[in-house]
């Protein structure tokens, strides 16, 4: 497609009929990334599609602080919209684009995609802790809409899918609210004790100074803790209902953990120094976890459903919330390895009493 | 159902429904995933294989060579007696249940665990982890019908 004639652009009006002034210098087009045609998969044109030349070019320091859309040619008068958040390390992640496509393209309705109408009837004690959990779950999740909400508006809008990406975790986790909410009240139940363990470590998780500190106490830490709750209540999901409500939102959840991982590597090589103000929340953060963890509400629901029934907690329910936390924060840091943060060194975690082996450590985490 | 699990053709047949069913995949979304299937037997003559999971479908089923697991994003690894009660519970119920679903077997990891050589793949395994589990629930459709 041809650009306008400088001699068809000049024979056009300098004003409206009202008087105001015209401005056809976009009909030039853009510099020199006019006719950028990308080509769409069979998927549909996704955002990596589009993600070339200078659309693609997603600067360490851009130039502006305003909403300008990248790629535009951008008035250099365009306002400064006060971000705080304009360095590309401070906010990025290099699988952000792929994990926004991802989240748009698995989104799902915990009204339509849930058989509500075939929860069955269950003994007193499993639907007591499957509605205490779910409380728990209902008032937790939350945080990760909050958190990012919270700086978001801070981030460059150069940074544009970054943001795109969290307004995803943003409607994820109010699904995740909503889910549990109407499980705890969908089989007769409702909810149960709402006590102030996790208060703690969300407030850590919104009071963090920086974003990427907030990041690794949520992303890292807490929503990877809840990625294995929630593959947890897979496990002990009493039917079909609940298992399918569980691994909708673990591939959520997973989600975020696979950004933040990567976003703490990211800020990490762009400033080494920020180690060590990760480091000081997770210090923090991972003591307040294991308040949450071992909270009493908590853990003994899940000790109940684990057990199959209130009878067989100490015989199974106990023994298997043991083996898994072995699990979970063996998981938790192999991720931190793999996000450039070593914790094994420096974390005040009872690793002993939690059954991890250093020696034998697997930093895959798995 | 538990003699045809350590077949190659069953894996692939497995993939030919997932193909020509993509409405039944469509509401979980597209998935970009590489996932290995080790399955040892006593023998030593143990199955290796590699599924691709694109857009809506499962593009490849092929064998992978000892070790070759780690070209996955991550493998799911156990013994043929354990796949073999993980489908008979599919094909008996229809789909996967209690302790018998992917993630639940991997989540207790005696019998089949998930590993991988980098966390970021293992993770994979939980954010298409309901489009997998519908994958080898499809067994229940395969198996022949009762007399």
């Amino acid at each position: 497609m041809a650009l306008a004639t400088e001699e068809s652009i000049r024979e056009l009006p300098e004003m409206t009929p009202m008087g105001n002034p015209l401005d056809w210098s976009w009909l030039r087009g853009s510099k020199a990334e006019w006719g950028m045609k990308p080509t769409p998969g069979r998927r549909g044109l996704t955002m990596m599609d589009i993600a070339t030349g200078a659309y693609g070019e997603v600067l360490d320091d851009p130039p502006y602080r305003s909403m300008a859309p990248r790629g535009a040619d951008i008035d250099p008068e365009t306002p400064d919209m006060g971000y705080i958040l304009n360095h590309k390390s401070q906010v990025w992640a290099d699988n952000v684009i792929e994990l926004y496509e991802e989240a748009v393209a698995r989104q799902w309705s915990s009204t339509r995609d849930i058989p509500w109408n075939e929860l069955q009837e269950l003994p007193p004690d499993i639907e007591h802790a499957m509605c205490q959990l779910c409380t728990v779950l209902t008032e937790i999740e939350m945080i990760a809409t909050d958190l990012p909400a919270k700086w978001m508006w801070r981030m460059n809008h150069h940074f544009l899918e970054a943001k795109m990406f969290l307004s995803t975790q943003i409607m994820d986790e109010a699904r995740h609210s909503d889910v549990f909410r109407k499980r705890a009240l969908a089989n007769g139940g409702g909810l149960l004790l709402s006590r102030s363990e996790p208060e703690s470590l969300l407030r850590s998780i919104l009071e963090a100074k920086t974003y990427t500190q907030a990041s690794a106490l949520l992303h890292l830490l807490g929503e990877g803790f809840i990625l294995d709750v929630f593959r947890q209540g897979e496990l002990i999901a009493p039917t079909h209902v609940e298992k399918k409500i569980f691994r909708l939102s673990m591939q959520d959840e997973a989600r975020h953990v696979a950004y933040g991982t990567m976003h703490i590597r990211q800020a990490i090589a762009g400033d080494p120094d920020v180690a060590d103000e990760i480091h000081e929340a997770l210090d923090h953060g991972e003591q307040f976890l294991i308040e949450f963890g071992t909270s009493p509400v908590l853990s003994s629901a899940l000790a109940v459903l684990l057990g199959g029934g209130s009878e067989h907690v100490e015989d199974k329910g106990f023994p298997m919330q043991s083996l898994l936390a072995t699990k979970i924060f063996t998981s938790y840091l192999a991720r931190c390895e793999r996000a450039g943060l070593n914790r094994i060194d420096r974390t005040d975690l009872p690793l002993d009493l939690l059954g991890i082996d250093l020696d034998a450590f697997d930093r895959t985490g798995v | 159902m538990s003699e045809r699990v350590d077949n190659l053709t069953f894996y692939q047949d497995l993939a030919d429904l997932m193909n020509n069913n993509p409405d039944q995949y469509e509401t979980l979304g597209e998935v970009d995933f590489t996932l290995g299937v080790v399955m040892a037997d006593e023998v030593g003559s143990d199955l290796r294989l590699r599924l691709r999971f694109e857009e809506l479908g499962c593009t490849d089923v092929s064998p992978l060579p000892e070790g070759g697991e780690s070209s996955c994003d991550c493998w799911l690894e156990g013994d043929i007696d354990s796949w073999g009660e993980m489908f008979n519970d599919i094909t008996t119920n229809g789909r996967a249940t209690g302790r018998h679903t992917v993630n639940s077997l991997t989540l207790v990891g005696d019998r089949i665990d998930v590993r991988g050589d980098d966390p970021m793949g293992v993770d994979r395994f939980f954010r298409f982890n309901q489009t997998i589990q519908q994958f080898f629930d499809g067994a229940a459709e395969l198996a022949p019908a009762p007399a």
